[in-house]
C-alpha cells in the first residue's frame, strides 16, 4: 500500500472562494489612516489643538485681555515672589576702612538687605586712590569695555561705599555696576557688576485690588509677609497679559479662520465645480474661464484690498471680513478639481451602466458623483487648512489681519518680534503653535490622500 | 510653439485686464472718500488727482480714464506724496524686489531639485531622514519666523566674530542679499524638495525606467537621462505659484531686513492709506505674476515635448 | 547545456501584508532559435520569474531565495555582467507589455533605440542614430528617419511596440524576452507584432521567451511550453504535448476555456471555477488542488513531484503516481 492516500475529495465550488471581507470605501480609508502612524498621531494633535482653543479657556480661567503693566514681557520662569511693604526706614549708608589692595575696581559688590521695588541698597569695597564712585543700572548685561551710559548716581568720597537706589524700580533683574572715580571725576577703566533680582513690594490693598490675593486671605498678611503672584505658565506679553490665555484666545481666532474659511470655500468650489462639470459645454467653458481669472488675482494683495474694502470699524475684530475675503478669492482651486473629477466620473463605465439601467440624474449624483468626489474634496480641505492658517498669520503679522486687541497667533508673533532679543518667548510660543498646527494638518492631509486614493487601495 | 506662445500672451492680456478692472472696482468701493481722509491730502495733490483721474466724474468715466492710463503704462499717482508717480516708485523699488526674488527662486528651485533628488537616492537612509525633517520644518514654520531668526542669527554671528561678517540689514551689495534671499526661498525650497522627492520615487517604479534597465543602461545614466528630467516636470509646473508666493513673502523679508523693495513700500502705502500707490502696485504685481506664469508655461513647453508639439 | 537555463527558482517579496511567495521553484530552458512560451493566469509568477533573473525586480522588497540561472554557462544570478558588459540589452533583449508607458516620454524614439548601442557597442551619437533608423526600418516603421526624431506620444500603440522591438534587438541579442507583448494592443495589431517577432527571430536565430496568458498565441508561436500556476511550473513540454497530450488537469482546464473554431470540439467554453490561491500563505500540497475537479487527499497534503511523461514532457500531478489507480479521461498518461 502506498504511503499516500489517493482518495478523491469532494469540494463545493464556492468553498474555496478565498476572498477577504469586503470593506466599504470609508471603512477601508479609516483602517489605512489608522495604519499610518504619523497621520494618526497628527489627527490627535489637531484634536488637541481644538481642545486647547475651545476647552482650554474653561480650564485656564485667566482673562486674556487683563494687562499687568508692572509685569510685562515676563518669561515663564520669572520670579513670582512678592512682599507686603514695610514702613520705610532710612539708611545711613556704609563707611569703609581705607583700602589696602591695589585693584582698580571694588573687590566686592553686594546687596544689603532685600532688593525690593521700594529700594535696592548696595555696598562695595573701597578702592585705593579713588575719590568717589559712580553707580549704573542696566536691564541687560553690560558689555565689558563698552561705555556704561547714564549713571544712576554716586558718592564723592573714597570711603563712602554704599548707595541706595529708589528710582522707579521694577520687579525684574538688574545689572548694577560700580566704577571708581579719580580726583578729576574720571572713571577708572574697570567696573564691578552684580545681578540683582528685585522682588515686588506692594500693599495689601493693591494686592486685593489686582486680584493677586483673596480678600479672605488678606487678614493673614502683615507688612513683611510674602506671597506668590499669579502664575503665568507661558509668561506674559509686552502689556503684561497672560500668554497662555492669549494663545488660547488666539487659537480660537486662528483655528476658526483656518477651518471655517476652507470649509466655506471648498463647499463653494464643490458647488461651482459640479455645476460646471454637469452642465458642460459652453457654460462649463465660461465658468472655468472666470475661475481662471480669479486664480490669476494676486492673492495676498487682494486680501489686503478686501480688508480696505470692508473697512474695519473701531471695536471690530476683522475676523469676518477676512473670512469673506478668503472665500471670495480661494474657491477656484476646489472648483477646478471637482469639475475635473465630475467630468472623469461621468465617463466611467459604472455611471454609464447605471444610467442605462434607468437611474435618474439626482440619484446618479447622490450615489456616484458625490461619494466619489468626497475623497479629493476632503484631502483638498485638509491641505487648505494649514495654508489658510499661514495666510492669516502672514496678514496679521504685517498688520493687515485681525485688529488689535483681538489676538491671533500671527498677531501675537507680530507683537513678540519687537521684544525678540530680550524676551524671545513672546515670539517662540505663538510661532510654535502655528508650526505644530500647520505640520499636523499637513501630515494628516498626506495620510488622508494616501488613505483615500482609490488607485492605492489594492496595490502594494 | 509660436502659436502657443501667442495664445498664452493673448490670454495673459485678458487676465491683466480682469485684474485691473477688479482692482479698480474694489478700490472704488472702499468706504469713505480716500481724499477726504483726515490724514489731510494736500490741496495741490487733490487738484492734481481730480484733474488727472477725473475723481469728480461718474464711475464709468473714471474707469475709462483709468484703463486708458493703464494702457499707456501709467500706473497713477501717489495720494500722499506730491507729484510722485507710481511708475517712478515702481522703477525705483521694483528692481530691488526683483533681484531678491530671482535670487530666492533660484535658491529654492536648485535647492529643491537637488535635495529632492538626493532624498530619493538615499531613500529611508539617514540623508533622506535628515532632509525630510528639515523639509517638515521648512513647510510648517511661517516665513516671518525664518526672517527674524535669520536676522538674529546674523546679529549673533557678527557679535561672536567681532566683525560684520554679513550686514544685518540694508541693501546694496551681494552680502546684503544672501541671507534675505535664503530666508525668502526657504519655504518654497522645502515645498519643492518634497514635490521632487515624491516625483522621483514615483518615476523610479515607472515602466520606462524598467525598460532602461532592461537595456543595460548604467545606473548613473538612468538617473541623469531618464529619471531627473521626467521628475523635474511637476516641479516646473508649480514654479508659477511659487514665484507668486515668493513675491508676497518678500513683503515680510524686506520689512525685517530693511530692504527698500516694492513690497515694503506697498505695506507702507497700505498703512498710510495711499490708495494711488496701492491700486497701481496691485495692478503692476498682477501683471508681473501673469507674465511669470506665462514664462513658466513656455519653459515647461520647452522641457516637455508633449506640450511643445501640441 | 541549454542556452538559457533556469532551475528551481524561488522569488519572494516582503510587503506590508507579509511575505508573498511569488515564484516557488520554477524551472525552464530555451535553446538558440527556439521559442519557449510561459503560460499562466495573471499573478502566477511568469513575469516575475523572468524579470527576477534579469535583475529587473526591485530588491528590496523582492529577493531570489533559491535557484540558478545560466546564460551560455555563465551564472547570471551571481553577476549579470559577461566580459564587464551588462547582458541586459546586449545578450538579452526585452519587450514589455504596455508600450505606452514603457518608453521615456521626454526622449525621442531614435535616441531611445540608440541608447543600448551607445552603451554596449560604444557607437557615437551619429552612428547610433543611423543604426536606430535602420532598425526602425527593419521593424516596418514607415518614414523611419522622420519617426526617429519623434516622441512616444506621437506614436500609436502598435508603432510603439515596433519601436520597443527595434530597441530590444538593437544589439543583436541571443535571447529575446517578450513579456506579454501584445496584451495591450488591438487584436488586429497583435497578429502583425507577433509575425514581426517571429520573423526577426528566424532571421537572427535568437532564442525567444514569450510570456503570455493567451493560448492562441502559444499555439501559433511556441516550440516549447511551460505552464505556470501559483508560482510553480505544473507542466512543461513541447507545444504538441501540451495541447494534444496534456498530462495535467490545469492545462486541460485552460485548453477547455479557450475558444476554438473547430466543429468537432464541443462549442461551450468551460471556465475554471474559483481563483488562484493566496500566495501570502501558499498551500502545502498542489497549488491547483483547491480548484481541481480530480483532487485527491494527497493533493492537499503533499506537493506533487514532476512526473516524466516523455523526455520532453513533465507534469506535476499526483495522477501520474504509480500507486494512483484513478484514470481521468482526457489526461495523457505515460
Amino acid at each position: 500500500m502506498s504511503e499516500f492516500s489517493f482518495k478523491p475529495i469532494a469540494h463545493d465550488a464556492d468553498v474555496e472562494e478565498k476572498s477577504r471581507p469586503s470593506l466599504s470605501y470609508w471603512k477601508d480609508a479609516w483602517l489605512r489612516l489608522k495604519a499610518n502612524k504619523r497621520a494618526f498621531a497628527s489627527l490627535f494633535v489637531v484634536l488637541g489643538m481644538l481642545a486647547f482653543a475651545f476647552v482650554g479657556p474653561f480650564v485656564w480661567r485667566v482673562d486674556h485681555s487683563v494687562q499687568r503693566l508692572d509685569f510685562t514681557s515676563k518669561p515663564p520662569w520669572a520670579d513670582r515672589n512678592a512682599v507686603i511693604a514695610q514702613p520705610y526706614v532710612a539708611w545711613d549708608g556704609v563707611v569703609a576702612p581705607e583700602p589696602t589692595g591695589d585693584n582698580l575696581a571694588p573687590e566686592t559688590l553686594e546687596v544689603v538687605g532685600e532688593a525690593t521695588t521700594n529700594s535696592v541698597r548696595l555696598k562695595w569695597d573701597a578702592v585705593r586712590n579713588a575719590e568717589g564712585y559712580r553707580v549704573y543700572r542696566h536691564v541687560l548685561r553690560p558689555l565689558t569695555g563698552e561705555p556704561l551710559g547714564l549713571p544712576l548716581g554716586g558718592t564723592k568720597s573714597r570711603t563712602a561705599v554704599s548707595f541706595e537706589d529708589r528710582l522707579d524700580i521694577k520687579p525684574t533683574t538688574y545689572w548694577y555696576s560700580v566704577v571708581a572715580l579719580d580726583d578729576q571725576g574720571t572713571e577708572f577703566p574697570e567696573a564691578t557688576t552684580i545681578t540683582v533680582d528685585v522682588t515686588l513690594t506692594t500693599t495689601v490693598l493693591t494686592a486685593i485690588e489686582q486680584g493677586w490675593i483673596d480678600e479672605a486671605d488678606a487678614g493673614d498678611l502683615v507688612p513683611g509677609s510674602r506671597f506668590q503672584l499669579p502664575w503665568h505658565p507661558l509668561g506674559t506679553d509686552y502689556l503684561g497679559r497672560d500668554l497662555l490665555a492669549r494663545l488660547m484666545k488666539g487659537a480660537q481666532v486662528s483655528l476658526f479662520i483656518g477651518i471655517v474659511a476652507p470649509f466655506l470655500f471648498v463647499i463653494a468650489g464643490v458647488v461651482y465645480g459640479s455645476i460646471s462639470g454637469f452642465l458642460g459645454r459652453s457654460v462649463d467653458h465660461i465658468l472655468m474661464r472666470f475661475a481662471d481669472f480669479v486664480i490669476a488675482l494676486p492673492f495676498l494683495l487682494f486680501m489686503i484690498l478686501f480688508k480696505l474694502l470692508f473697512g474695519i470699524g473701531p471695536g471690530e475684530s476683522g475676523i469676518l471680513p477676512m473670512l469673506v475675503a478668503l472665500v471670495l478669492l480661494s474657491w477656484p482651486g476646489a472648483a477646478r478639481l471637482v469639475r475635473g473629477e465630475i467630468l472623469q466620473i461621468r465617463e466611467e463605465g459604472y455611471v454609464e451602466a447605471s444610467r442605462l439601467l434607468g437611474t435618474k440624474t439626482p440619484r446618479l449624483i447622490l450615489r456616484h458623483m458625490i461619494p466619489n468626489t468626497m475623497g479629493v474634496v476632503l484631502v483638498t480641505f485638509t491641505f487648505a487648512v494649514p495654508s489658510t492658517i499661514f495666510t492669516e498669520a502672514f496678514l496679521s503679522f504685517i498688520g493687515m489681519g485681525v485688529t488689535a486687541p483681538t489676538p491671533s497667533w500671527g498677531a501675537m508673533c507680530n507683537d513678540g518680534i519687537k521684544t525678540m532679543e530680550t524676551t524671545p518667548h513672546e515670539l517662540i510660543f505663538p510661532a510654535l503653535f502655528i508650526s505644530i498646527t500647520v505640520l499636523a494638518f499637513n501630515l494628516l492631509g498626506d495620510g488622508l490622500r494616501d488613505a483615500l486614493d482609490a488607485r492605492m487601495r489594492y496595490g502594494e | 510653439m509660436t502659436k502657443y506662445i501667442l495664445w498664452r500672451l493673448v490670454q495673459g492680456v485678458v487676465t491683466v485686464w480682469f485684474i485691473a478692472t477688479a482692482t479698480f472696482f474694489v478700490m472704488h468701493n472702499i468706504p469713505g472718500d480716500p481724499l477726504a481722509d483726515d490724514k489731510a491730502v494736500s490741496e495741490e495733490i487733490r487738484e492734481n488727482l481730480e484733474r488727472k483721474m477725473g475723481l469728480d466724474k461718474p464711475v464709468l468715466q473714471q474707469y475709462v480714464i483709468y484703463m486708458g492710463n493703464m494702457l499707456r503704462g501709467d500706473f497713477g499717482l501717489s495720494f500722499q506724496h506730491e507729484n510722485r508717480r507710481v511708475n517712478e516708485i515702481i522703477r525705483q523699488h521694483f528692481p530691488v524686489s526683483a533681484i531678491l526674488g530671482i535670487l530666492a527662486i533660484v535658491i529654492a528651485g536648485l535647492g529643491g531639485v537637488m535635495w529632492g533628488a538626493l532624498t530619493a537616492l538615499y531613500r529611508n537612509r539617514w540623508p533622506d531622514i535628515v532632509i525630510i525633517l528639515l523639509v517638515i520644518l521648512g513647510i510648517s514654520v511661517p516665513s516671518f519666523v525664518f526672517a527674524t531668526v535669520g536676522q538674529l542669527a546674523l546679529v549673533t554671528i557678527n557679535k561672536i566674530a567681532g566683525i560684520e561678517v554679513l550686514p544685518v540689514a540694508g541693501w546694496g551689495t551681494i552680502a546684503h542679499m544672501l541671507v534675505p534671499a535664503l530666508v525668502l526661498g526657504l519655504g518654497t525650497m522645502a515645498f519643492l524638495t518634497r514635490l521632487m522627492r515624491t516625483s522621483m520615487l514615483e518615476i523610479v517604479s515607472a515602466d520606462f525606467i524598467r525598460t532602461a534597465r532592461a537595456k543595460g543602461v548604467p545606473m548613473a545614466q538612468i538617473f541623469s537621462k531618464h529619471q531627473l528630467r521626467n521628475a523635474v516636470l511637476p516641479v516646473v509646473t508649480v514654479l508659477g505659484p511659487s514665484i507668486a508666493g515668493i513675491t508676497t513673502g518678500g513683503f515680510v523679508v524686506e520689512n525685517v531686513f530693511g530692504i527698500p523693495g516694492l513690497g515694503r513700500y506697498f505695506v507702507l502705502a497700505v498703512q498710510q492709506n495711499d490708495y494711488g500707490v496701492i491700486m497701481g502696485t496691485t495692478v503692476f504685481y498682477g501683471a508681473f505674476l501673469v507674465l511669470m506664469v506665462i514664462l513658466v508655461d513656455i519653459l515647461y513647453a520647452v522641457i516637455d515635448p508633449r506640450v511643445r508639439l501640441e | 547545456m541549454a542556452l538559457l537555463e533556469v532551475s528551481n527558482l524561488h522569488v519572494e517579496f516582503t510587503t506590508y501584508g507579509g511575505i508573498v511567495h511569488a515564484v516557488r521553484g520554477a524551472s525552464f530552458e530555451v535553446e538558440r532559435g527556439e521559442t519557449l512560451a510561459i503560460v499562466g493566469e495573471s499573478g502566477c509568477g511568469k513575469s516575475v520569474s523572468v524579470q527576477s533573473i534579469m535583475g529587473l525586480i526591485p530588491m528590496p522588497p523582492g529577493r531570489i531565495t533559491a535557484g540558478t540561472a545560466t546564460l551560455d554557462g555563465h551564472d547570471i544570478l551571481k553577476s549579470r555582467f559577461i566580459d564587464k558588459k551588462d547582458i541586459r540589452g546586449n545578450l538579452v533583449g526585452m519587450i514589455f507589455q504596455d508600450p505606452m508607458t514603457s518608453l521615456n516620454p521626454t526622449m525621442t524614439i531614435g535616441a531611445q533605440i540608440a541608447e543600448p548601442l551607445r552603451v554596449h557597442r560604444g557607437l557615437s551619437r551619429g552612428e547610433a542614430m543611423k543604426r536606430a533608423i535602420e532598425l526602425l526600418d527593419q521593424t516596418r516603421i514607415p518614414e523611419a528617419a522622420k519617426r526617429a526624431k519623434q516622441y512616444p506620444f506621437e506614436f500609436s500603440g502598435g508603432m510603439l511596440q515596433r519601436a520597443m522591438i527595434a530597441m530590444a534587438i538593437s544589439c543583436e541579442p541571443v535571447v529575446l524576452i517578450a513579456d506579454e507583448p501584445t496584451t495591450a494592443l488591438d487584436v488586429t495589431i497583435q497578429a502583425q507584432i507577433l509575425d514581426l517577432i517571429a520573423e526577426l527571430q528566424r532571421e537572427k536565430g535568437m532564442a525567444l521567451i514569450l510570456i503570455t496568458h493567451d493560448l492562441g498565441v502559444v499555439a501559433r508561436m511556441a516550440n516549447h511550453v511551460v505552464v505556470m500556476y501559483a508560482g510553480e511550473v505544473l507542466e512543461s513540454g513541447t507545444s504538441d504535448e501540451i495541447f494534444y497530450r496534456s498530462g495535467h488537469p490545469y492545462t486541460l482546464g485552460l485548453t477547455e476555456a479557450m475558444p476554438t473554431n473547430r466543429r468537432e470540439v464541443e462549442q461551450k467554453l468551460m471556465p475554471i471555477p474559483g481563483s488562484p490561491p493566496d500566495l501570502f500563505s501558499p498551500p502545502v500540497g498542489c497549488g491547483y488542488a483547491a480548484r481541481c475537479p480530480h483532487a485527491m487527499e494527497v493533493c492537499v497534503s503533499d506537493r506533487p513531484e514532476a512526473f516524466g511523461l516523455s523526455d520532453s514532457h513533465g507534469s506535476r500531478c499526483w495522477l501520474h503516481h504509480e500507486d494512483c489507480s484513478t484514470r481521468v479521461p482526457g489526461v495523457h498518461y505515460a
